[in-house]
This record gives C-alpha cells, sequence and structure tokens, in this order.
C-alpha cells in the first residue's frame, strides 16, 4: 500500500511539474492560428488546400490546425470546433453547417472568430439567419460554387454536352439519364436536374435535329443515398450515352465499370478524384468535373485576419454574407491540362492562383487600400480561363 | 523482532503483487485515463485550460451517461447496436414534441415521450430476444434499422436538413452548463454504482454475463433481469439525448450515429469485459468515456496530422485491448 502511494505521488507530481512548464513554452510570441475543419481528412482537395494554405503561413505569421468536420452529427461538429479552441486557434473556418449555433456561442464564449468555406450555409441562412449571420463573431461564407438563385450548375452541365457534340460530331450524345444526393443533405440538385431539362427543351426545339432525350428522373434509381449507385440503374435507364451526375462522380464510375459500359458511355459529374486524369476526355467516360479552387478560402481567410487584427475594409458590409464562387468546369483534355497545373493536383503553393504578398495586399491591414469588394472580385477570377 | 518486521515487508510486497495480479485489467485502463489526463495536461495549459475542461465535459457526458447505462448490457455479454439512431430519434422527438407544445413544459412532456418510448424500446430488446431465441444483436439490429427509418421519415416530415428546438435549455453561463453537466454525471454514477452493485440488478445481470445457464438453474429470471437491464440503459438513453439536445439545441438524420460504437470503445477503454460477467464494473463507464474524449481531445491540441489521427487512435486501441482483453474462460471472480 505504501509503494501505491509512491506511485499515485509520483505520478501527480510529474503532471503538475509538466503544468508548470508548459506555460513557459506558450510564453513567447505566436503566430495566429488558425482552424479549419474539412469534410474529409484526406484526398486531392484536403492536400491541394493545405499546401496552399502552408504557402501563406510565413507570410502572413499564421498557422493552421486541421480537424474533420461530420456531415450529419452536430454534436461532433461541436466538438472538434471546442477542440480547435483549445488548441489556441483565433479564427476557425468550417465546411459544415451543422450546430452552427451552438458552434457559434462557443466561438463567442472564447472571442474566436468563425468564416465558412465550401459550403453555402443554407439551413442556417434560411431558418437561423439572425442567430448566424447577424452574429459579430461571424465573418461570412463562400460556396462551393453558387448560392441560392445564383446555383446554375445545371446549365453548365447541358453546356458540356453540347460542347462534347460539337467536339465529337461522329459519335454525339443523344440519350441522357441523371443521379444526385438526396435532398436533405443537397436541397439545389433537384434545382440542377429541373435547369439541365429546362435547357434541353429549349435546345431540342431548335435543334430538332439533334435532339437530346432525358430520361424522366427515376428517385428509387437515381438518388444516391452516398453509397455507389446500383447497377440496376442501367436496367432503369436502357440505351443512354451519358450519365449526367449531379454529385461526384467517384459514387458513379465504379458501377459503370462493373456494368462493362465504362468504355462507351459518358459521364460528366462534379468533383474530381486522384488518378480521373488516366480516364478522362479522349482517354475515358468523364467528360466533365467542376472542381472549386482550393484559392477560395482566401475569403474566410482574410476576414479572419482582419477580425483577428482588430481591422475593417472601408466597405465592410453590416452583416456576414455568403458568397458565390467561381469554379474549374474541365470538360476537355485542353482544360484538364490546364487543371493539372494547379495547386489542386500539384500541392505545390507556388502553383496557386494566389501568391502570399496577393492574400496580404487582399487584408486590410497590410493594404490599407484594400477593400471588401475587392475582395469579393477574386471570387469570379477562379475558373479555368485563369489558370492559364 | 526484525523477523517480524522482515515478515511484514514480506506480507506487504506480496499483498500488492496479488493486488496488481488481480486488478491489472483495471489498473491498466485507470493508467490509460492517467496518461490523457497528464497528456491533457501539458498540451492545455495557459489561459483556455479551463475552456478546454469544460468541452471535455460536455463532449464525455453524453458518452459517460450512455456507457453508465450500457454497462448493465455490456455485463450480460450483449450490446446494443440500435443506440445511436434510437439517441438521434429521442432528440428528434425532443424538439418537435417541444416545438409543438412550447415553452419549458413542451421540453418536458418531450423528454417524458423519448423516456416512454426508450424503456419500451429497452424491453422489446431485452425480451424479444430470449422469446424468440435469438441473439440480442439480432433484436438490436432490427432496432437499429426501426430507428434509423424512423429518423429519416421524421426529418422528411419537416422538410428541412436540421430542425432547431426554440426554447433555450442550455444555461447561458458556460460554468453554470458545465456544472450542471458534471452533477448529472456524479448523480447518474452514484445511481448506477447503487444499482450495480447493491442491488439484484447489478448481481444478477453479471451472474448471466458470468454463466447463463448457472444463471438460469439458480433461479435468475432471466426474462425479468435482460429486460430491466435494456430498460437501465434506455433510461440512460432518454438522458443522454436531452444532454445532447441541451449541447447544440438541433437535430438531423445522422444525429447520434455511431454512438453504439462509440460506446464499446468507451466501455473496452474503460476496461470492461466484453463477454461481461462478474469482472464486470461501473467505473469502466466512466474510465472509457474520459480515456476517449480526452483522446480526441489531444490529438488535435497535440497537433497530430489529420491523416494520421484514425490511425494513431487504432494503435492506441489495439494496445488498450491487447493489454485489457480477458481469456474467455478466466469470467470467474476470485
Amino acid at each position: 500500500m505504501k509503494s501505491t502511494k509512491k506511485i499515485l505521488a509520483l505520478v501527480l507530481t510529474l503532471a503538475l511539474v509538466f503544468a508548470l512548464a508548459a506555460p513557459t513554452a506558450s510564453a513567447k510570441a505566436r503566430a495566429v492560428k488558425i482552424g479549419v475543419g474539412l469534410y474529409q481528412d484526406s484526398g486531392a482537395a484536403v492536400s491541394g488546400v493545405k499546401a496552399y494554405l502552408a504557402s501563406l503561413e510565413d507570410t502572413l505569421n499564421v498557422k493552421f490546425a486541421y480537424t474533420v468536420l461530420s456531415t450529419n452529427d452536430e454534436a461532433l461538429n461541436v466538438t472538434k470546433v471546442q477542440e480547435l479552441i483549445a488548441a489556441g486557434c483565433d479564427g476557425i473556418i468550417i465546411t459544415m453547417d451543422g450546430g452552427t449555433e451552438a458552434i457559434l456561442q462557443e466561438c463567442a464564449d472564447a472571442g474566436v472568430y468563425l468564416g465558412g468555406y465550401l459550403c453555402d450555409f443554407d439551413t442556417s441562412f434560411r431558418t437561423n439567419y439572425d442567430k448566424v449571420f447577424k452574429n459579430e463573431f461571424f465573418v461570412g461564407t463562400v460556396a462551393d460554387g453558387g448560392c441560392g438563385d445564383e446555383l446554375k450548375r445545371g446549365y453548365d452541365f447541358f453546356d458540356s454536352v453540347i460542347e462534347y457534340n460539337e467536339r465529337t460530331p461522329d459519335a454525339p450524345i443523344r440519350h441522357v439519364a441523371m443521379t444526385t444526393f438526396p435532398a436533405f443533405a443537397f436541397p439545389y440538385q433537384q434545382n440542377f436536374v429541373a435547369q439541365f431539362v429546362e435547357k434541353v427543351e429549349e435546345y431540342n426545339a431548335a435543334n430538332p435535329d439533334k435532339a437530346i432525350e432525358v430520361d424522366p428522373f427515376n428517385e428509387e434509381t437515381d438518388i444516391l443515398m452516398f453509397r455507389p449507385m446500383d447497377s440496376t440503374y442501367f436496367t432503369k435507364h436502357p440505351g443512354i450515352d451519358a450519365i449526367v451526375s449531379m454529385c461526384a462522380g467517384s459514387f458513379v464510375y465504379p458501377t459503370m465499370v462493373s456494368a462493362g459500359v465504362s468504355d462507351t458511355m459518358k459521364l460528366f459529374a462534379s468533383g474530381y478524384n486522384d488518378g480521373d486524369d488516366a480516364i478522362f476526355g479522349s482517354k475515358g467516360a468523364y467528360q466533365q468535373e467542376i472542381v472549386c479552387a482550393n484559392e477560395s478560402i482566401t475569403y474566410p481567410l482574410v476576414l479572419l485576419l482582419n477580425k483577428i487584427n482588430g481591422v475593417e475594409f472601408p466597405d465592410q458590409p453590416a452583416e456576414a454574407e455568403r458568397k458565390s464562387c467561381s469554379t474549374f468546369i474541365i470538360n476537355s483534355d485542353e482544360d484538364l491540362e490546364l487543371f493539372k497545373n494547379s495547386v489542386y493536383l500539384t500541392f505545390n503553393g507556388e502553383d496557386a492562383l494566389f501568391s502570399p504578398e496577393d492574400v496580404l495586399n487582399l487584408t486590410a491591414y497590410g493594404n490599407p487600400d484594400a477593400t471588401y469588394a475587392g475582395l469579393c472580385e477574386i471570387l469570379d477570377h477562379m475558373t479555368i480561363e485563369d489558370l492559364k | 523482532m526484525s523477523e517480524t518486521v522482515t515478515s511484514q515487508k514480506l506480507d506487504e510486497r506480496t499483498s500488492f503483487k496479488s493486488f496488481v495480479k488481480t486488478h491489472i485489467f483495471d489498473l491498466t485502463a485507470y493508467a490509460g485515463l492517467a496518461v490523457m489526463l497528464v497528456l491533457f495536461l501539458i498540451f492545455n495549459s495557459g489561459p483556455r485550460l479551463m475552456y478546454n475542461f469544460s468541452a471535455v465535459v460536455q463532449a464525455a457526458a453524453v458518452y459517460s451517461i450512455l456507457a453508465l447505462g450500457a454497462v448493465f448490457i455490456y455485463s450480460m455479454g450483449f450490446m446494443d447496436v440500435s443506440l445511436g439512431q434510437q439517441v438521434g430519434v429521442y432528440v428528434i422527438l425532443m424538439i418537435l414534441i417541444g416545438n409543438k407544445i412550447g415553452g419549458p413544459g413542451g421540453v418536458v412532456v418531450g423528454f417524458l415521450v423519448s423516456l416512454a418510448l426508450a424503456l419500451a424500446c429497452g424491453a422489446i430488446n431485452g425480451a424479444v430476444s430470449i422469446f424468440l431465441g435469438l441473439p440480442s444483436i439480432v433484436t438490436s439490429l432490427f432496432l437499429m434499422f426501426f430507428f434509423t427509418g424512423a429518423q429519416y421519415l421524421m426529418m422528411e416530415s419537416t422538410g428541412e436538413n436540421t430542425i432547431k428546438l426554440i426554447q433555450n435549455v442550455k444555461p447561458a453561463d458556460r460554468n453554470t452548463y458545465t456544472l450542471m453537466l458534471i452533477g448529472i454525471i456524479i448523480l447518474l454514477a452514484i445511481i448506477g454504482n447503487y444499482f450495480f452493485n447493491y442491488t439484484k440488478l447489478g448481481k444478477y445481470t453479471r451472474a448471466i454475463g458470468a454463466n447463463k445457464v448457472a444463471a438460469k438453474q439458480s433461479g435468475i429470471s432471466l426474462v425479468k433481469w435482460q429486460v430491466l437491464g435494456y430498460m437501465a440503459l434506455g433510461f440512460c438513453a432518454a438522458v443522454a439525448s436531452f444532454v445532447m439536445l441541451t449541447r447544440t439545441g438541433t437535430a438531423g438524420k445522422g444525429t447520434g450515429s455511431g454512438y453504439a460504437m462509440d460506446i464499446m470503445i468507451c466501455l473496452i477503454l474503460g476496461g470492461m469485459p466484453l463477454k461481461g460477467g462478474m469482472k464486470s464494473k461501473i467505473s469502466c463507464a466512466l474510465v472509457g468515456a474520459f480515456t476517449y474524449t480526452l483522446l480526441s481531445n489531444v490529438l488535435t491540441t497535440m497537433g497530430v496530422p489529420l491523416n494520421w489521427v484514425n490511425f494513431v487512435k487504432a494503435c492506441i486501441f489495439l494496445l488498450i485491448v491487447l493489454l485489457t482483453c480477458r481469456k474467455p474462460n478466466g469470467v470467474l471472480p476470485r
């Protein structure tokens, strides 16, 4: 028993010693710390955004900490944000709109600012605007593409199909079917379907000899519940030339391969995965991929840094905003070659659309002439053409 | 005299060795918690220490409460894979009923309805497996699918991705909220400890886990005590759901998902034998819940690279399982 007491006393002493020693390390002047809550822990998009942010660290005197959030567990998101706050973050960027009000309360308690990236915060925008967008600790968010009425992805898909047909007049696409994610997670994807159908009907009316047939949307097979598409899809949609997938291609392509149609059927999808370049354009099934530039994180980052440094743009809006962002629409071999040079795939910060000095000049403390309008303008310049 | 002193010292050393040998698994679990606490203190010094302490309490509260109830099930050698989905449905119910009726009374009614449902599900879980002669996991699988569908349908009916409780149930003051959670955990731990160690409920559930046949032949009603054990878990599930609601004030289609696995991990980290039996301890719940929460917290505050977090967790989990796993035949108390 005496030995046990000695052991316990030693453990407690060690704990106290470490606790006392630690403040010494933290007494040095430290960089601003920004936490980033991502939607996944690996993949090209994650590596790309981390590479971009790493390239900004020295010039902006910022350190970044990362965690992964949950698409459907609000309590876990609150926990992850609390951990980032406990890790010393002065600002946090999140990619999910789950538990946002509770998260903002945590941020307010700790004096930490919050921004959004790759998320339009649609639920908060529609149902909890006052508590989120009017909260002084929320700086705003940039979406993965368009927001609200500015979401026109269905039109982008249509344009890509027409562009493909013009490029390959000998084997045009005349019959398509679609897929989406469930409406509870991605409510706007049903709008994309309607947009695509609307454009096709307009096109068919003007070009009856080049009419494109769009299969009616089948809720049983066409809604992917975050699992790979079932092969019964092809039974429900016989004879199609292409799949227009509003959701990520990684949920569709493997089923195309197992069904033996990947060599003949084309795929227009969102997102980009490692290895897609080998099966893109003239090399394979993928004919379109839509990707949001990693550099769009600059929007919430600049706003956070301004807040942390106690400055504001002269034209800063009174309330936080959600902004649309242009996207990389890759629908040709040439586009893919340009995309391969972006930080998204090279993981080299020097290939980013903005240099560290560019980003510093976007901030109000780094450039007294910087404006909010100027910051928003960069969001319109994240297209494939800007990679040239 | 010197012989007496030497003999006494020898007895003490032998007693200590015997103590360690007998309680090696529990000591390992406590050592794991101690290590996590030390790391927590090392990496959380400064002005945010108290903030992070309250964050840990908030995160661990739901796990602790669920684990306290799950001890009764796991001591019988069973598990409940429907736990997460049950929590999700109960939170949604509390919000829907609370918003419908309005005011604090609405929340109370919502909680009582969820509690009644939880107790009923516990009874079903416990009884059906016995009556149908099925492994308990089969009935809990049925409930898991049932509650998954219920959660989905309830959220679909709202037309929203997430729903929010209008009535505020979380104390405005952070410290008050933390103390409230600590109070709930302590209260449930005292109640759980009493029932597990000083009543037939704990004694018989452990006996069922130790040897079901012997327990039955001793006159223990398997149906009754299995049902009561699952109802104890149901009670804790309802309370945990309310605590989760106070934390976020919202719920969605995925609320609570994965909690069944998390609770299993918590109990294993706490030294709970998966086959149950007489060596089951109520302390496994709190030790494991806080170890699990601190592990996740410490990995973030230490700055462990994102793509290493799951690997590190897996290694730590494997180490603890190897250290605490008990031989299948060694289930009788010494």
